[in-house]
């Protein structure tokens, strides 16, 4: 893609279309205010985005939507902060900045034939949702979906329309809420607590997790004694980040750079690194 | 060419003043309070240039400003425009007398800010300009560039090195640019004399001989590249000294962080800027909501001291700390990296 030649410099992009989620996760369609620049745009699952929003400042946002759909590029979003509850208050036909994509992408090459196990907490689903559709539009090249999804209650369930989307389309979808409520029928408990549901091959899995650094050790716990190699245990890292360019440091695990060496890491290229927070 | 000429003390400031004809020109001066600082001379007759003490800092600030316009954004009203405008460059620097430390240093930021393309901010200044290095006759009381091989004398990476030899200087012609300069002010130099050159081995000699620091580098080095983990109640107690002011990654001429903020002017305009950041502050790792990967408590000075010297040996061959000792007079919490040094030389192997 060309370039203006400073990588610090944003594109505008136009917001097409909010999707509300749950009480704290949005869903932004965005597309290039240039339609040439939005043409050449390609991203690959796991990469992110720095989106810039008035006077709010720049954040890393990772991409939930598949390069293998046309339409707009979709970031789903938790209010966490200034710049997202800003974000949060934008609506459709409003500009954001955008500038990227960055960082290295799911391996969904390598993982072509393999049964994907699919498990994220809350808005962790977001970046998942980007290789799950990639692989159900490529579906005679990965073998078995199944998708563990944990979140705190049922009114919190995100998503919902691609779930409903995935289950239909033969995506083995396994639920769980932290804690119940009136109505809900489902699973109740961690989202490890679904592990008991599924019996994958290990030789033949992989499992790409995204959630908070206690899920992840205890998910990751979990696969390791279903027999997965940490080569086989991937997943997408949250940071504070600036530059989005391996300068800034803000993201650093150690010696690693989650914006240039990541986000997407396996447990392999993690042990060992204090700030991964394996323990 | 000869690449060795000798330049009068007296001829100094005269090819100076030629030079900033097409050069901002930055120097080491002595300010009112006493103070040596690299500053920008606007007219050469108004100043004291001061060769003497070490300047209190680098030239981090010219080619990294502790804080930049990265550009000015505006927003156009209803459905308009949220467009991006970055600064104009200015003319090219010159810095002179600038000691060995602090020129490897900005060798460093060049490889610093050349990742994924070339840093348009940095290099808008670095481009073009002029390095000329004086050699450290004589080590200042907190130096160790002879442990971290970043001098007193360099041998490249300068346009031209002086060595003061008394009432002349030595000049060595490093880079294309160096020679460039020479051969458009010829008459300023004369070739160098067998007893010239002598003369600046002599005071190579005796400058390394006049550390007053024993800073055993390798040796630390060698035991954070064992890969052992080093002893919790080491990082805990460097922890604990640590202030939080954040004074060392300030003064370091090879500290790069930076932290990203926008400004609003109006209501339909801003500024985005770049400022220095700190890896030892507390909430640089901080994400939003909150959680920190990092605990301070216990690992304030662990990436600071790791990025330099075992992080960067590992990526590009070498430590980023350069010896300027700046951090030893800075640091009121005695967290300066050479007590780390020193305290990784004690643990036991």
């Amino acid at each position: 893609m060309t370039d203006n030649g400073n990588p610090y410099l944003p594109y505008p992009a136009r917001i097409l279309r909010v999707t509300e989620e749950n009480s704290q996760i949005k869903s932004f369609e965005l597309a290039f205010t240039d339609p040439e620049r939005h043409r050449a745009f390609t991203y690959r699952p796991g990469q992110f985005v720095m989106v810039s929003v008035p006077h709010g400042g720049e954040a890393p946002i990772s991409i939930s939507s598949s390069p293998t759909r046309p339409g707009g590029l979709t970031l789903s979003v938790r209010k966490a902060g200034r710049l997202t509850a800003a974000l949060h208050r934008m609506t459709a036909g409003e500009l954001v900045g955008l500038r990227g994509p960055y960082g290295r992408p799911f391996p969904v090459d390598e993982l072509k034939g393999r049964d994907l196990i699919f498990v994220a907490g809350g808005i962790g689903l977001a970046p998942l949702a980007s290789v799950v559709n990639l692989c159900l539009d490529r579906r005679g090249e990965y073998g078995q979906l199944t998708l563990l999804y944990g979140s705190r209650s049922p009114a919190d369930i995100a998503f919902g329309a691609e779930l409903e989307g995935w289950r239909r389309a033969g995506v083995k979808c396994l639920l769980t809420v932290d804690q119940g409520g009136e109505g809900w029928t489902g699973q109740v408990g961690l989202v490890t607590t679904l592990f008991a549901q599924i019996s994958p091959d290990p030789g033949r899995s992989s499992a790409l997790i995204c959630g908070p650094p206690v899920m992840f050790r205890f998910v990751a716990a979990e696969l390791t004694r279903l027999g997965l190699s940490d080569q086989d245990i991937i997943t997408t890292l949250e940071r504070h980040m600036k530059c989005g360019l391996g300068v800034c440091r803000h993201c650093h695990l150690g010696p690693k750079l989650v914006c240039a060496h990541g986000p997407v890491f396996t447990l392999a290229e993690l042990r060992g690194l204090r700030e991964a927070e394996l323990s | 060419m000869n690449d060795h000429l000798i330049l009068k003390k007296d001829h100094t400031l005269s090819l100076l003043r030629r030079l900033m004809r097409e050069h901002r020109l930055v120097a080491p001066l002595r300010n009112r309070h006493g103070d040596t600082l690299f500053a920008e001379v606007d007219d050469l007759a108004g100043v004291e240039l001061d060769l003497e003490h070490q300047p209190q800092a680098s030239l981090k600030p010219f080619l990294f400003p502790q804080q930049e316009t990265m550009f000015r954004y505006r927003l156009d009203g209803e459905g308009g425009g949220y467009r991006f405008e970055p600064p104009e460059a200015g003319r090219p620097l010159l810095f002179f007398g600038v000691r060995a430390c602090d020129l490897s240093a900005v060798l460093y930021l060049d490889v610093i800010f050349s990742r994924r393309g070339r840093d348009p901010y940095y290099f808008a200044r670095r481009h073009d300009s002029l390095l000329i290095s004086l050699a450290c006759n004589q080590p200042f009381a907190n130096c160790f560039c002879n442990s971290t091989k970043t001098g007193p004398f360099l041998e490249y990476g300068f346009d031209l090195q002086l060595t003061d030899l008394g009432d002349r200087y030595l000049v060595e012609v490093g880079r294309a640019r160096g020679a460039e300069l020479v051969g458009r002010w010829r008459h300023f130099f004369t070739p160098a004399e067998e007893g010239d050159r002598k003369a600046q081995y002599q005071a190579l000699l005796e400058s390394r001989s006049h550390f007053q620091r024993q800073v055993h580098l390798e040796q630390a080095i060698r035991r954070l590249q064992a890969d052992e983990p080093l002893p919790e109640e080491l990082w805990a107690g460097l922890a604990r000294r640590c202030q939080d002011c954040g004074g060392c990654a300030y003064v370091c001429p090879t500290c790069t962080c930076f932290t990203i903020t926008d400004q609003q002017l109006t209501a339909t305009e801003g500024i985005r800027q770049r400022s220095w950041d700190a890896c030892t502050f507390g909430g640089f790792t901080r994400l939003a909501g909150g959680h920190n990967p990092v605990d301070a408590s216990r690992d304030q000075l662990r990436q600071r001291f790791l990025h330099k010297l075992l992080y960067d040996v590992r990526e590009h061959g070498r430590p980023s700390c350069v010896g300027c000792g700046r951090c030893l007079g800075i640091c009121f919490g005695g967290v300066d990296i050479v007590r780390f040094i020193d305290l990784v030389c004690e643990v036991r192997q």
